[in-house]
Parts: structure tokens; sequence; C-alpha cells
């Protein structure tokens, strides 16, 4: 078929994507003008085109900040433990999730696992404040009664670690376990009835039918995840980090909304978001690459 | 024939799409840079002879309207174009910004000038400066001398110095009726059952927390706070000025991450790691940016003595009624006791300087004129004090030149008022003459119980006070390390204070060492020089 009788075809569907591509031209594209904030010294009121051009000064200067360094290790350290932590959760429950046989318990679990997803981060913090406070948090409340010492669960580095992660295990897991779901769905049955056959026992089953049948899934999402490394959400570590914690939970987010959006300078904030951008690509072409390499699959 | 309109469709369709894909993203890049003033264009060509003009004023929204009423559209606006609007042939439009973002918001309206309101306002003045500095602001100085003598007379020279800068007057600063801030609390019938005397200086208070401590006079076990803390300044600052020295007279530096740059800072974080170690303060402080902690321990009754915002308690149904309330008996006492060794054992705290918020006129508005009008309207007659109290003889009485408050008006009259204090952008509190006036105006818009504690707290808020000096011009370093600075104090605080009591010295060097790197020693050499600049007095 030649390629006009093709769109002729199929126009329906190419219209259904103008709309994808609509988003990615105004919300991605189009912002991309911008960038030049960063090599500007911009004025608020003389807008992008009126600033100064400056090259490299700011990025010379960011560099030079000695919180820049502190939020870049602490983005990859909380990104890197999330890896360790909270990449396997959905897994690991997406696989619970399979074997379960009873049809209205899957579901019951199903829904509400899902159910933290769909709660603000805002409301999560209050409820972690309200949990793990030390004088007046529920938790220690009962430490305390048992004649236990409270653990300053949000005021001192470790325990804060534990329940950064652990709260975004809580929060992200059930939801995460969609995708894994939706692959086994297409695992064929008699595989499994043949390993039966020949006498394998449910976790050799979940080794050698399971776990390669959602390789791929988890080979893409761990190389978008390596891909985000650098940039981290602006919610949780706001959230749920405090002032005690500031060395830790201080990340080039937060770091970025301090000093763009609270203290109006935002050539050095597009600098860092720039650098942000320009790392994660190469982590996701470099993950993209390792994973070719070793495993055959990529995404690209 | 049809496959031949499919594909013509199809090519229509593709080229509309792109068009307005690329138009729309080319406007959104460039939206900063049109200079086209379009709310106000569409209005202002509409009938000829009656040449109608909008003008939009920035209003803090803190998400408290009373229903039917909204934040754009309730009695005080209907006033103000009834009043001011109508007579003048503007239509006065609110544009309301959430009071906890007010900066982030303000920044991105002032980037685009197509919808930033003709008057906006921050109490920063760093913001102000910026804005002023980069050329984002109208001089007002003329239109003042010719639209606002009103004006110009209600806020008074010495306010006014505060809006300007190399001469030029860029701002408004509203004028601020009570330059007190702070007072102190103690529970009264804690102290009556262990039979002690109300503490009087910081070493009495500190053997006075100590009984609280061991003897426990409110039974509450695990509960019990001797001392209520949290991270905002009503509690930190107190504290903190009773051990630092002035930088001259009865005036030092305006800024709160200016406080380590003064000889006696160390002791004062000494004082409250002490205070933490031996669990005289509430352990969850640092988590407890915003007081809600603080007010619900000191409501349920677990918290002996405690700092606050002069007036904050002794609202309808606040902290103070849900104590009496909660814990029958209670009784609670007004108190100074934090005595500075470095200035003759006087009752040091701070004080506010005489100027409320920035008021500023974009440079983009065309209705500076306007603008003026508006604010000059708001000085006039009875207009400010309709704008706190409501309509006299519903909602108040005019008592000795003093509006008196009416207890127990319809609900309907007592939700007039929700957004009183912010439409009065002009007056920082009920401005009525002098400083006594002003706070026995203020008093009296309290419920009758509260007011004779809020009296006591304004006494003990205007002793041995320390106001901001003022340089007349910005300090750069401030500009350029507010922020971080300003974050760095709550660490230096919070660390320090939760360092054992053996490591104290170490993290406190450490910490302070952190504090000057991140431009604290630029930031203390340009003050110290601006210091020895000023002019003699």
């Amino acid at each position: 078929m030649s390629k006009a009788s093709y769109l002729r075809r199929y126009w329906q569907l190419y219209a259904l994507l103008a709309l994808p591509i609509a988003y990615f031209v105004i919300f991605r594209y189009g912002p991309m003008y911008g960038v030049q904030i960063a090599f500007k010294d911009f004025n608020l009121f003389q807008g992008i085109g009126g600033s100064a051009w400056i090259g490299f000064d700011a990025f010379r200067e960011v560099f030079g900040m000695r919180e820049f360094y502190t939020t870049l290790r602490n983005t990859f350290m909380l990104n890197f433990l999330d890896l360790i932590v909270s990449f396997p959760a959905p897994i690991i429950l997406a696989i619970m999730l399979y074997e379960i046989r009873s049809v209205w318990f899957k579901k019951i679990s199903q829904t509400l696992l899902y159910i933290p997803h769909f709660i603000s981060w805002v409301i999560i913090g209050g409820i972690v404040y309200q949990l793990f406070g030390n004088q007046s948090g529920m938790v220690n409340e009962v430490l305390v009664g048992l004649g236990l010492d409270p653990v300053p669960f949000l005021t001192e580095k470790n325990p804060w670690l534990i329940t950064y992660l652990f709260t975004g295990v809580w929060q992200s897991a059930g939801w995460g376990t969609i995708l894994y779901l939706a692959a086994l769905t297409g695992v064929n049955r008699e595989l499994f009835e043949a390993a039966e056959v020949d006498g394998a026992t449910r976790l050799k089953k979940i080794r050698y039918i399971t776990l390669p049948s959602i390789k791929p899934t988890i080979i893409t999402l761990l190389i978008l995840n390596l891909g985000k490394m650098v940039s981290i959400g602006f919610d949780r570590p706001y959230v749920i980090g405090n002032t005690t914690v500031r060395e830790y939970s201080d990340v080039l987010s937060t770091f970025v909304y301090r000093i763009g959006l609270e203290s109006g300078q935002y050539t050095q904030a597009t600098v860092i978001g720039l650098f942000q951008a320009v790392v994660g690509l190469v982590f996701i072409l470099g993950s993209n690459y390792i994973s070719k390499k070793t495993t055959g699959d990529g995404i690209i | 024939m049809t496959v031949n309109t499919n594909q013509g469709f199809w090519k229509k369709a593709t080229g509309i799409t792109l068009t307005a894909v690329m138009g729309v993203s080319l406007l959104a890049g460039c939206s900063s840079d049109s200079k086209e003033n379009a709310a106000n264009g569409g209005k202002a060509t509409e009938g000829s002879s009656a040449k109608r003009v909008t003008l939009k004023v920035e209003v803090f929204d803190r998400g408290n309207s009373p229903a039917p009423q909204t934040i754009t559209n309730n009695f005080l606006s209907k006033l103000v174009q009834k009043n001011f609007g109508d007579p003048n042939n503007i239509d006065v439009q609110y544009v309301p910004i959430q009071r906890s973002e007010e900066v982030t918001k303000l920044n991105v309206l002032m980037a685009s000038d197509s919808d930033v309101p003709d008057i906006v306002f921050t109490y920063d003045s760093s913001v102000f400066y910026r804005y002023a500095g980069q050329g984002g602001l109208t001089d007002v100085g003329k239109l003042l001398d010719e639209y606002g003598p009103n004006l110009k007379k209600f806020i008074g020279d010495e306010t006014l110095a505060f809006g300007q800068l190399d001469g030029k007057q860029f701002s408004i600063p509203g004028k601020r009726a009570i330059t007190g801030r702070y007072s102190s609390y103690i529970r009264q019938d804690w102290l009556d059952k262990l039979s002690l005397p109300v503490p009087k200086t910081t070493d009495e208070l500190y053997t006075t927390l100590k009984a609280f401590k061991e003897k426990d006079p409110g039974k509450l076990g695990s509960k019990n706070i001797p001392m209520g803390m949290a991270l905002a300044p009503a509690q930190f600052e107190t504290l903190i000025y009773s051990f630092i020295k002035p930088i001259s007279g009865d005036l030092t530096y305006s800024q709160r991450y200016e406080l380590p740059l003064h000889e006696g800072f160390k002791d004062a974080m000494q004082f409250m790691n002490k205070l933490y170690n031996e669990g005289l303060i509430s352990k969850d402080f640092g988590l407890d940016k915003d007081k809600t902690q603080l007010a619900k321990d000191i409501q349920n009754g677990n918290t002996g003595y405690w700092s606050e915002d002069v007036d904050a308690q002794f609202y309808k149904d606040g902290t103070m009624d849900n104590l009496y309330k909660n814990v029958p008996g209670s009784k609670v006492t007004p108190v100074d006791v934090y005595t500075n060794a470095k200035v003759d054992n006087k009752y040091i705290k701070s004080r506010y300087a005489s100027n409320g918020m920035y008021i500023m006129i974009p440079k983009s508005s065309k209705r500076a004129v306007e603008a003026i009008k508006y604010l000059d309207w708001m000085s006039t007659g009875n207009n400010l004090i309709d704008i706190y109290n409501g309509v006299e003889g519903e909602n108040y009485d005019m008592v000795d030149g003093i509006p008196v408050v009416k207890e127990n008006v319809s609900q309907e009259f007592a939700d007039r008022l929700f957004n009183g204090g912010d439409m009065a952008i002009i007056s920082n509190g009920k401005n009525l003459g002098d400083q006594a006036t002003n706070e026995k105006a203020w008093v009296m818009g309290f419920p009758k119980n509260n007011q004779e504690m809020l009296k006591q707290s304004i006494a003990i808020a205007n002793t041995d006070t320390v106001g901001p000096i003022v340089f007349g011009k910005p300090i750069e370093g401030e500009a350029q390390y507010g922020t971080t600075l300003t974050d760095k104090l709550d660490v230096i605080i919070v660390k320090t204070t939760m360092a054992k009591p053996d490591q104290f010295e170490a993290v406190y060097e450490q910490e302070m060492k952190d504090f000057m790197s991140l431009g604290g020693t630029k930031l203390k050499e340009e003050l110290e020089q601006a210091v020895k600049e000023l002019p003699a007095k």
C-alpha cells in the first residue's frame, strides 16, 4: 500500500494521534524556548528576548555553590535507595497478586493497594507526622507505653531515610503492579500446566515462567527509572523532609523551588533544570546501551 | 469522490492543527514579551463617551470567605465599588493571590505583564528591591503629590522613606499601627499548685520550668511540656533577643537571618540546647514550623510556659478560649521573663518598623493614576474605619472616636469583615491616631473576656523593644543570600538545640562555619560597612 492510501485508510487513527502530538509540542517542545534563560541575565520585566546574554556565567556560579553539590548528592542518594527498595516492591507484589487464586480476594487487595496512589503527598505528609512524631506520634506513644525508647523517625538521618523510603513504597507499590499484571495476562496458561505436569513447584514456576515473561517490562521500567536518577519529584522530599534532616532531604527540585520561585533567581534555576535534563539523557542512553549489550533488550 | 473529500479534509485538518499548535506554542513562549494590555484595552473601548476603566487590585486569599461571599465579590468589594468605583467611573476588580504562596505567585504575575494587577504588594523588602532594581515599578513620587495628598499625609514622610530607592518613590509602604510583636505566657494554675512565684528573670524561669518538669502539676506524664517551642519566630526570636547585644542602642539588623551575626547568639543556642536536653521544651519543635502542634499542646493544657505573637491567641474561639474550655480551672498570666544580661538585664525584644507592606504599581500598568486615587480614597474620611469595622450602628459604635465592635451581631453582619485586614492595604492594623489610640481600638475589636489579657500582652510587647536599623538602600547580600540564610538559620537552631550537650561546641562551630560560607561573611561585611556610613544622630 502506498503511503497516501495508508493515511487515507487510517485517517481516524492519525487524527487521534494529533492530540498527543499537540501535547508534546505545546508542553514539551514549546517551553524549550525558555532554556535560553540559562544563558541570560534574566530580567522579569524585559522578558526573555530583552535580557542580556551572559554566556556560561550562571553555570559557573551554580557549580560554585556548595548547596548544589549537597542537593545533587541527596538526589542521587534518595533515588538510588529508592531504586533498591521501591523498584522491586511492585514486582514482588504483582507476582503475589498473580498467584492468588481467589478472585474476590485478589480484587479487594488490588483496590486497597491502589488507594494510596490517589492520596496527595500533602495529606500523606500529615499522616506521617501524626504517626511518627517524637512526642505526639502514635507509633512512639505505643513504644513508650511498652516501656521502650521512642524512635526519632523524622528527626535523625537513618530513621528518617527508612521513613522516607517506606512511605514511598506504601504510596506507589500497588499502582506500580498494574504494568506487570498487564504483562502477566499475556502469559500462556498452558506453560504453567505443562510445568505442573513436569512436577514444577510453585516457586519453580515463578522462577522459570512468571519472571522471564515480565523481564522486558522490568528492563523497560528499569531503564526509565535510571533515566530519572538525576530528577526527583518535588512533593515527596518537600513534604516528608523537615529542617532537622535538611542535610539529607534537600534535593535538586526543592533547591530549584527555593532559588527560582521563592527568591526569583530564574537564571540559576534554569541552569539546574538544564543540567538535570542533560545528565538524565546521558543516564538513559547509557543504561539503554548497557542493557542492549547484556540482555539484548532495550527501549530505543 | 468520497476518498478525495476525505483526503482534502485530512490535509486541511493537519494544516489547521499544526497552525494552531504552532501558534499556541509561540504565544506560550512569547507571552512575557508582549507589551499589550489586553484586559485594559477591552474595557476602555466599550462606550466611547463614558470612558470607564478597570482597576485591578491584588488581594490576599486565605481561603476563608464565608458563603455566599467570595474573595472577589463580597461586602467590602461592593462597598469599594459603590463609594469609590462608581463615582470615579472605575471598575475595581480584585485579583486573589493565595496568602501562603504570595511571593511565588507574584513573581509569575509580574513576569506576564498582561495579567499583572495595577496594585500589588509584599511584606518582603528584598522582593520590593529586586523589582525596583530591575526597573519593573512605577515611580509614584509625582503621582502622589498630584493625586494622593491625603494618602501622603496619612502615611507620613518617615514611613514613606521605606519605599524609596535612590531617591525615587518606587513603592508606598503601608503604615503600621502597632509595633509591639511578642508576649510570653505562663500557666498561673500550675504555679499556684506548686506555690511558686511568677518568674521575673531568665534564671527564675529555668527554675520554674524544672519544677514544672519534675513535679508535673498538670498530671500529664509523658505529655507534659514545661515550655512550648516551635520553629517559628514568635517562639525562638523572643528567646534569642534576650541573649544578643543589639548593634546600636535600641536598633539592630532587621532580618531574622542576621541574628547569628550578633554577639551573644551562641549563648542563646546554648540555653536552647540545655532546655532541650533536660526535656524542658517540646521534643518535636523542629517539625513545627507553622505552630499547629504548639497551639494544639497549649489548648489541651499540656504546656506550662510559651511565647506568642501578641494578639494570636485572643480571637473568638482561639487558643485561649479553647484552653479554658478544655481544661476547667486553667488560668494564664502574661509574663515578661527573658532578661538580657548584655543590656542591663532589660527585657529586650524585637519590634516592627513603622511600615507595613510595600504597595507597588508595576511599570506596565496603565492605571497608575487610578491606583493612587484608590489608595487616596481609602485614607480619607471614615473609609478605613468602615473597611476594618463594617457598618456603623450595625457592626460597631463610635465611642470617644474609637470604633467599638458590637457583640452578638448576626452571622450575616459578622461575615462582612472576614477580609477587612487584607483590604485595608495602606494600614497594617487599625490606624486612628497615635499608638495608644491605635492599641485601644485594636483591643476593642477582640471578645470582651480576652481584652484585659490582651492589654497586658501589648504592654509587655512594648517593653524594652529593639527595632530595625533603616539603611535607606538595599543591602545586596540580603537579596542574594536571604532565602538561603533564612533556611540555614532554622537548621542552626534545630541542630545546635538537639545536639548532645558534649557535642554542642563542635556542632555550633560547624554550623556557623557553614552559615558564614553560605554568604554570612559577605553579608556581615556589607552590614558593618552600611552601619559605618549611617549618618550620625
